[in-house]
């Protein structure tokens, strides 16, 4: 038996979450007492998928032909089910994210394997399987029990804590086909995104209001915002004014967001601003009134000048980036 | 003979043509809706003498409006002269009504010194009109047909003077000059004639005749030309007012076939069951033309296109497409045009076009503020808040239709009770830090007790964070005062409010119902709040709805035991502060209430400033009419902005508000202009509480 | 083309939700029930689809696992449209079950495009659509942020990271949709409220399937503790504890 995972990976490279899944998986694996394997499908180089096994990964199946160089969910399921078969996978750990949403649903029907999405720890016990998920949209979480065999796991992203092993990966090519018939999808046309980061995608987000006192101080804001990755956004006030573009107002008559990060700049929080933005995971406020309602969301916060503190936040995000 | 021969060929024409003209209207009256019963008939005189023969709402203009009532009361003097010329016509008799004696001199005396002052009223008129760029005589609806129609009737107007003086200087000069007695009195024209050189009673005599006749045929000509030019308001506008709406203009008109749809809906027996097969044919709201009541359409075809309406629209003044007037012009050019269709082809008949979006589109509807300001200033009672909300209700109702930021008011409002997202176990959350109980009415149930009054908190009360603290200061003015009072804590919902100034009727009914069966089963019967919008709607509309209390707003309230000396305010903290007021429209143009809140300031502050637009001009916030939930409509500027500059002209240090959306537009507005260091936005309310020292 | 738009009860989201039975299951006095908010998105897309002439959708079905208290939720997706329903009456066990029972009735009825939300806000699971498209052994795409109809044959646009493509998938099909796939929910008129009462849901009886999961307990989050202020001068901590703390960069 084993535990697999499924990284995904992007243009032949894995991101953060991917190493995210394989550390965790390793715990996972060590717990049941026994070996990991991380599939991967679609070319991806031997030096590439050798950095899973800094995380844990004992064996690596490469799953790649002409079959996976688009993402047909039937497609894809059934490479993993068949992997997860030959590899007598026992859990099944995949991410959270479309991909997975798109995949692990199909993968549990096709399996009757029980599946829980939004985990975001190790399993609370082995006997029976239970595992934390995320329900009623984080305001509760659920002890879930699996009862199959097989479980499957969709791990939330950013949960998980990397944890560095030492690297005994092998990498194994399979040679797993598809039925033909099974290939349905067809892409028309593919535009990838560039440069601009979509306000409504962003997992962080720094928004300025009105205490930035003018559009010309918006300078060290948005050098935050790159610095963190992050899309910018303003209140209403702010766009209502021409100083940001309509397009990044944030609150009940504008966008509605819900980023991992929300860091709000000289923002008040008014009933209607935190309308669009209460549900982001963390609230940060800079405002130079104690008493300004935003704080009262907030996770953290600081009282005093946005203009002075700005440049001390950038600073501190270039350090860490380095 | 034949003089009488051609005056009665002439009437019989005119008659004719008048006839047909009305005739045609009326067919276009049947094709609109029943509704609005002429009741009440007292107060209607009592009303029609005010506004129509007082020329009050005319006077809203003082100077302008001098020159126009002025005409109109020449006008009504001089209909006698008319009335005895009609008579003298047919029956070849001369100055008929003259046995009247004494006040036939009264009455033609007065008719021959009107006679030139409406001369030159009107040439004041006409020069105003040509010569100066007056505003509100420009606009999008202002086509040049209509500025053609104003300076033909105007000329027609002139003409008929001219022609009276004409006829009376003729008259009274031959007279005199022939040594015959006068019948009657015409001092100007008397003067005049002495004035003309080489007269002879001959040439006076054909004077009057020319002008007789001139005169009788231009009212004529202009009797028929009338209906058809915007100029109809001559015959229509006293009727008008005389059907004025009585109720207060913050009332809107129930819609009883929704009220049934809603009581089954609400029935958990009948909720489910099949329909009864009555699924009513008729639109809801105004689509069309057709679709108005009666007295709307009468409204349009007495409008005269003066444009005060849309001078004071908050909407139109900040540059949004928005104008009451256009409104109402469009009604009556819609009907000009489908009628005949409708009345030659069947009710049923479509053009393919509508008065909505082919002629008021979407945009200007959702621009409304419905602040009244138009209502209120429309000399002849015009209500056209009523037409826009009626097409609201139509898109709403009929179409789903609405900008998307009142769909998810309205979710919101059905599925949380609030116009914002907040779960009603957190409406008490405002009273936590107070130092005394906020007393439940749940708990005066539990004693088997129910409490004097019911204070309303309100959604803002409940979940607005500023003006949670305006309810704050309030209860403690009431437990001050020791009031025997409760609340309704989480078994608060929205009163409805922003779902029917939306056109959301249905919603706002359910919501009505069931705040009605809470109220009945705590057996509630006088209710205080200091919101203007649930304070409007209580008071007002649900009656309609079978929920009838005692509904006082906090300032009247707190006004009363002022002035029975059991609330002591003094100036206290205010005094040497420039202080202004700020009337909300659902207090002031919606109910009247304009005193009391300055009875109570002018005790807060020993004197305060008024803006240049206050009491029943004050202007909009631009919170009104569910604005406060969307974005505003395009235009050159926000109301809410145009508004606090008012207020900062007035020097004012204090800007003091009794309403949770002005607050929050007059607080944005401050701070919008940067002048959040030495200008504060308070509530009534916490200014009644701090010099209470509370 | 019939479409099917499957639809969940869940409370509305300003619900305080609290558990009884020792944490295990949730209260349910007071609660509010409403269409799953990604579900509503989803009903407002087909019904755009029904509109458009071209694109020939014939009907709009919703579908609902539930028992007979989910009634008003269905009646009103019929006010905001829909043509007709069915309720598999049940209790949703889990995704497995529910999809499961979903399907039976799917193979009965026949449908061409089928439109799942991409998750509801009680459970958070973004299951159901991919496992009834498993079940009945058709194509599924996932997080759809638009469905055209060009010609006769549906157009989707899916969003991937960084990205989205423009695909197609042959009939039937299952769509599991996000949010973007409709602009704004549409609400009920006057009219839809009316003709509600009257249009048909019909009723299955659910077929046998084990639900493959259950909840032991629920927990609440610990309680948001109060802002963590951060002094000025040091603003650079802040940044620290949103890494290391947070965790959230």
């Amino acid at each position: 038996m084993s535990v697999l995972v499924y990284t995904q990976n992007w243009d032949g490279r894995f991101k953060k979450s991917s190493f995210e899944l394989v550390s965790y998986g390793s715990k996972v694996a060590e717990m049941l007492n026994t070996s990991l394997v991380c599939l991967s499908i679609g070319a991806v180089g031997d030096e590439e998928l050798r950095k899973l096994g800094n995380y844990g990964a004992e064996k690596i199946v490469r799953v790649d032909n002409e079959y996976c160089k688009i993402l047909d969910n039937q497609v894809y399921t059934d490479v993993i089910a068949q992997v997860a078969l030959k590899e007598d996978a026992r859990v099944i750990i995949i991410s959270n994210n479309s991909e997975g949403k798109a995949v692990a649903p199909r993968l549990s029907v096709r399996l009757k394997a029980g599946m829980a999405s939004g985990v975001s720890k190790l399993p609370l016990s082995l006997n029976p399987f239970t595992v934390y998920k995320r329900t009623y949209s984080g305001n509760a979480f659920a002890h879930m029990v699996i009862n199959t065999e097989i479980k499957i796991i969709t791990l939330s992203q950013n949960s998980f804590d990397l944890v560095e092993t030492p690297n005994r990966a092998a990498i194994e090519n399979s040679n797993i086909t598809v039925d033909s018939s099974l290939i349905k999808t067809v892409v028309k046309d593919s535009q990838k995104q560039t440069g601009k980061l979509l306000l409504t995608d962003a997992e962080i987000v720094v928004s300025g209001g009105r205490g930035m006192k003018s559009p010309d101080n918006w300078g060290p804001l948005v050098e935050l915002a790159g610095a963190l990755g992050a899309a910018t956004a303003c209140s209403r006030p702010v766009s209502d004014e021409g100083w940001r573009s309509h397009e990044e107002h944030t609150g009940q008559t504008g966008k509605v967001i819900a980023p991992n990060l929300y860091i709000a700049i000289g923002i008040s929080g008014a009933t209607q601003h935190l309308a669009g933005v209460s549900s982001s995971k963390y609230i940060v406020a800079v405002n130079t009134d104690k008493d300004a309602p935003i704080f009262e969301v907030a996770q953290y916060g600081i009282v005093g000048d946005a203009l002075k503190v700005l440049p001390k936040l950038v600073e501190a995000v270039k350090e860490l980036k380095k | 003979m034949i003089r009488q021969v051609v005056f009665a060929l002439a009437l019989l024409v005119t008659l004719g043509v008048f006839a047909f003209t009305v005739r045609r209207l009326a067919g276009f009256f049947r094709l609109t809706r029943p509704g609005f019963p002429v009741r009440q008939i007292g107060k209607r005189f009592g009303v029609m003498l005010k506004v129509a023969f007082g020329q009050t709402k005319i006077f809203r203009r003082p100077l302008i409006g001098l020159a126009h009532a002025l005409v109109f009361w020449g006008f009504c003097i001089i209909l006698f002269g008319s009335i005895e010329m009609v008579i003298d016509g047919l029956a070849g008799t001369d100055k008929s009504l003259s046995f009247l004696g004494g006040f036939y001199r009264f009455l033609m005396g007065s008719g021959d010194i009107f006679a030139y002052i409406v001369a030159i009223a009107i040439i004041i008129f006409l020069v105003r009109r040509i010569f100066l760029h007056i505003r509100r005589f420009e606009g999008i609806e202002m086509k040049r047909i209509s500025h053609i129609d104003a300076i033909i009737a105007l000329s027609l107007i002139l003409l008929l003077m001219i022609s009276l003086a004409g006829m009376n200087t003729g008259y009274a000069g031959g007279k005199i000059l022939s040594g015959e007695p006068v019948k009657g009195a015409y001092p100007v024209s008397t003067w005049l004639a002495g004035l003309i050189a080489n007269k002879s009673p001959e040439s006076m005599h054909t004077l009057y005749e020319v002008c007789w006749w001139t005169h009788i045929l231009t009212i004529f000509v202009f009797a028929n030309v009338l209906p058809y030019s915007k100029h109809f308001h001559v015959f229509l506008s006293v009727p008008n007012v005389f059907l004025s709406r009585l109720e207060p203009l913050g009332k809107l008109t129930n819609m009883d076939n929704i009220t049934r749809e809603v009581r089954l809906m609400m029935n958990p027996d009948t909720a489910f069951a099949a329909a009864p097969s009555d699924v009513p044919v008729e639109r809801f709201g105004v689509k069309d033309a057709e679709d108005v009541v009666w007295k709307t359409y009468f409204d349009s075809l007495s409008c005269t296109q003066c444009g005060r309406c849309t001078s004071v629209c908050p909407a139109n003044i900040t540059g949004k497409k928005l104008s009451p007037r256009k409104v109402m012009m469009d009604l009556r050019a819609r009907m000009k045009e489908k009628g005949p269709l409708m009345t030659r082809n069947g009710k049923d008949y479509s053009d393919n076009k509508s008065l909505l979006r082919d002629y008021i589109s979407e945009e200007e509807l959702w621009a409304c503020t419905t602040c009244n300001a138009c209502a209120t200033e429309c000399p002849i009672n015009i209500n056209h808040p009523s037409l826009i909300v009626d097409m609201r209700r139509y898109l709403v109702m009929e179409e789903a239709s609405a900008p998307g930021e009142l769909k998810t008011v309205f979710s919101n409002i059905e599925n949380n009770g609030a116009p914002w997202q907040y779960s009603s176990e957190d409406r008490m959350l405002w009273a936590r830090d107070l130092n005394f109980s906020v007393p439940l009415i749940s708990d005066y149930a539990a004693r088997g007790t129910t409490p004097e009054y019911l204070f309303w908190v309100g959604c803002a009360g409940a979940f607005d964070d500023r003006y949670k603290k305006v309810v704050r200061a309030f209860v403690k003015v009431l437990n001050h005062l020791k009031i025997n009072y409760a609340v309704l804590g989480s078994e608060e919902t929205c009163t409805g409010d922003p779902a029917r100034r939306a056109g959301n009727e249905m919603l706002f009914q359910m919501q009505a119902l069931q705040v009605i069966e809470v109220f009945k089963s705590y057996g509630v019967k006088k209710i205080i709040t200091t919101c203007p919008h649930c304070f409007n709607i209580f008071k007002n509309e649900y009656p309609d709805l079978g929920g009838s209390y005692e509904v006082v707003n906090y300032l009247q309230f707190l006004n009363r035991y002022a002035e029975e000396g059991r609330l002591s305010i003094n100036a206290g903290s205010l005094k040497g502060k420039t202080v202004t007021y700020h009337d909300p429209c659902y207090l002031g143009r919606a109910n009247e209430i304009y005193d009391e809140p300055r009875a109570l300031l002018n005790r807060l502050t020993g004197g305060f400033t008024e803006m240049e637009r206050h009491g029943s001009f004050a202007l909009c916030c631009g919170a009104g009419g569910a604005q406060m939930f969307k974005e505003a409509e395009k235009g050159e500027k926000e109301v809410f902005i145009e508004r606090t500059e008012e207020a900062l002209r007035a020097g004012a240090e204090v800007i003091a508000s009794a309403c949770p959306f002005c607050m929050t537009m007059l607080t944005d507005g401050i701070k919008y202009k940067n002048r959040e260091d030495n200008v504060r936005n308070l509530d009534m309310a916490e200014l009644i509480a701090q010099s209470l020292e509370l | 083309m019939k479409i099917l738009v499957c639809i969940s009860n869940v409370p509305d989201t300003t619900t305080k939700v609290k558990f009884v039975d020792s944490d295990t299951r949730l209260d349910t006095a007071g609660i509010q029930w409403v269409i799953n908010p990604w579900d509503e998105l989803s009903l407002t897309r087909a019904l755009e689809l029904k509109d458009d002439a071209s694109a020939g959708v014939k009907s709009v079905t919703v579908a609902h696992v539930g028992p007979a208290t989910s009634e008003p939720t269905i009646r009103k997706a019929l006010a905001i449209g829909a043509d007709d329903a069915f309720r598999v009456n049940a209790v949703p066990a889990d995704s497995y079950f529910v999809a499961a029972q979903l399907a039976a009735v799917i193979r009965k009825e026949q449908f061409d495009i089928i439109m799942c939300g991409i998750e509801s806000s009680d459970y958070n699971g973004s299951m159901t659509g991919g496992m009834i498209a498993e079940f009945l052994g058709i194509p599924s795409v996932s997080a759809v942020s638009d469905i055209k109809i060009e010609n006769g044959s549906p157009v989707l646009t899916r969003e991937i990271d960084g990205g989205r493509e423009i695909i197609s998938v042959p009939i039937p099909f299952v769509a599991i949709v996000q949010k973007g796939i409709a602009k704004e929910p549409r609400i009920a008129s006057m009219r839809g409220i009316m003709t509600a009462r009257t249009k048909p849901v019909r009723l299955y009886e659910p077929e046998a399937a084990e639900p493959l999961t259950g909840i032991l307990v629920f927990e609440k989050p610990s309680p948001r503790a109060a802002c963590k202020f951060i002094d000025p001068e040091n603003a650079g901590l802040l940044i620290t504890l949103l890494q290391n703390e947070a965790k959230v960069i």
